[in-house]
């Protein structure tokens, strides 16, 4: 009975494992190292990396500058008003098809949107400009972040945070010396799979921004653009994507090892290491 | 269980399902007999009033042509150029296209028009913004013929987006973003509330040929014959201009 029940594990692991990794094999059994060095040496891979990160690093710098005090403020108050229902809101985004987003970035920054005439006025046109890509990252990645964020700062003990509190150090300081340092593997993740839906956007920026080599066209877009003219150059760009995220990924897994807080009481520390557990 | 062997469990499994994914590349048959139609994103609104129960699948001719290239299990392949179908035949992918339809190209610009272009010559001014089909999609091939036709390959510094298919610039322009674009003229009609079509210059407008094929591996031949058949018929032709098309003499 029991030797049948890890039987249906396994299998279930083989089969998640074989499925998931299968097609990234493919990738590289039709490429060459070659071939992708020769497409880093490429005008429209160069520019489409080029414009994916720095869109991608404007967005990321928004979502945790305005996402990691916005996460605390949900996690610190934990019941008000209203609270749900904001929480709810934010995480909107993510169960929205990217098609539906582009189109709801477009009526809503666009030149005949609802902000349009505002927008006008400051002689600002948002659609075809890098602007438009960072909106339409910062859109469909933020949520990641924020749902992360929420869960990383939950998990932080209050009792440490009204400690640092009665020995006298004010909201600004308890936070970034308490409450920053055991949140951080858990914002690292949020992170990461910010960075990692962010890079990978396709539709709402398609929509929203427009495809233009060196402007707009991000990764993903230029995989989709040179598909249809030399399949190869797409598997080669598809390949450096992966190796991308690939990086990304083994980064982040990295950093919950750094562990900051040396000086921190051993519950605090299990703490710290139950929340960036969970949290992946 | 020792972990020894569970591990010894997963290898296994993990080896089998590889083999058997590899193995099973069979095409996936339908239940019913309708062709399955691969047709530019310009066919939208006619194809399936030729003939309802089939299924269709529109977006660019060269995606549905690399899909193709890709053993796609499809009956028929219709195609805003003979570019694609030509060279699938070539291939020996399909069999020998026919030509069933003609279009135009036309520049649309937005009912309001804000960047007030009234002819060709407009497009070349500064900041108009203009959204053209990629380079290998044929309506953007096609913009790109008629404005060196023209001696206007100027304009084509004001091109803001690429877009992967004809819709997607007719969208673009009837949602008042983009000051100009480049559609088919049976692109116009789903948005016509939305846009004003302009004209080309005889000496400017290309030849749209679309043509047809049936593909070599189609998993049903005779409903796919069926439907090129009834799409080159008297009642064929007869649909396709209701939907603003010409249709090839013959």
């Amino acid at each position: 009975m029991r030797h049948g029940f890890t039987a249906i594990q396994a299998l279930a692991l083989s089969l998640a494992l074989a499925f998931l990794v299968l097609p990234v094999v493919a990738v590289f059994l039709q490429v060459s190292p070659a071939a992708m060095l020769t497409q880093l040496g490429s005008e429209t891979a160069t520019q489409a990396i080029v414009v994916s990160l720095r869109t991608n690093l404007v967005a990321d710098l928004i979502i945790i500058a305005v996402g990691t005090p916005a996460a605390w403020l949900l996690a610190r108050h934990r019941v008000f008003p209203g609270r749900r229902l904001a929480v709810t809101l934010l995480e909107l985004p993510l169960v929205l098809p990217p098609a539906v987003a582009g189109i709801a970035l477009l009526v809503a920054f666009g030149r005949n949107g609802l902000l349009g005439h505002q927008l006008n006025a400051l002689g600002l046109s948002i659609p075809f400009t890098e602007v438009a890509v960072v909106l339409a990252i910062t859109f469909v990645a933020g949520p990641f972040y924020l749902r992360q964020a929420i869960t990383a700062f939950e998990a932080v003990d209050p009792r440490l945070v009204q400690a640092a509190a009665t020995l006298g150090a004010g909201p600004w300081r308890t936070f970034r010396s308490v409450v920053l340092p055991l949140a951080l593997g858990g914002l690292a993740g949020g992170w990461a799979l910010a960075f990692a839906r962010g890079m990978g956007e396709f539709g709402a920026t398609l929509i929203f921004a427009g495809s233009l080599p060196g402007v707009t066209q991000t990764l993903p877009l230029a995989i989709y653009s040179e598909m249809n003219r030399d399949l190869d150059a797409a598997l080669a760009i598809g390949g450096l994507l992966i190796i991308i995220a690939t990086a990304v990924l083994l980064a982040v897994k990295m950093i919950p090892s750094w562990n900051p807080t040396p000086a921190s009481s051993p519950t605090s520390a299990r703490r710290f290491a139950t929340s960036s557990s969970t949290s992946r | 269980m020792s972990t020894l062997r569970w591990a010894r469990h997963v290898t296994v499994a993990t080896a089998a399902l590889v083999m058997l994914a590899t193995a099973a590349c069979g095409p996936l048959v339908g239940a019913v007999d309708e062709p399955t139609v691969l047709a530019a994103a310009s066919l939208t609104g006619v194809l399936p009033a030729i003939n309802a129960a089939a299924r269709f699948s529109f977006a660019g001719s060269d995606t549905l042509a690399f899909q193709i290239q890709q053993g796609a299990p499809a009956d028929v392949f219709a195609a805003a150029s003979p570019k694609y179908p030509q060279q699938l035949f070539a291939q020996g992918l399909v069999a020998q296209p026919r030509p069933f339809a003609i279009n135009s190209l036309v520049l649309i610009v937005p009912r309001a028009n804000p960047a007030r272009i009234t002819g060709l010559r407009d497009l070349s001014r500064d900041g108009v913004r203009i959204v053209l089909g990629d380079q290998g999609v044929p309506v953007g091939d096609y913009a790109r013929q008629a404005l060196a036709a023209l001696g206007l390959s100027g304009v084509l510094r004001n091109v803001v987006s690429l877009e992967p298919n004809v819709k997607g610039v007719a969208a673009k322009v009837a949602l008042g973003e983009a000051d100009a674009g480049f559609v088919y003229a049976t692109d116009v009609r789903p948005v016509r509330r939305k846009v004003r079509a302009l004209r080309l210059p005889a000496a400017a407008q290309p030849d749209v040929e679309y043509q047809v094929a049936v593909l070599a591996r189609a998993p049903h031949p005779a409903a796919a014959r069926a439907f090129v058949r009834r799409l080159l018929s008297p009642t064929g032709r007869r649909i396709l201009v209701d939907h603003g098309f010409r249709v090839p003499a013959g």
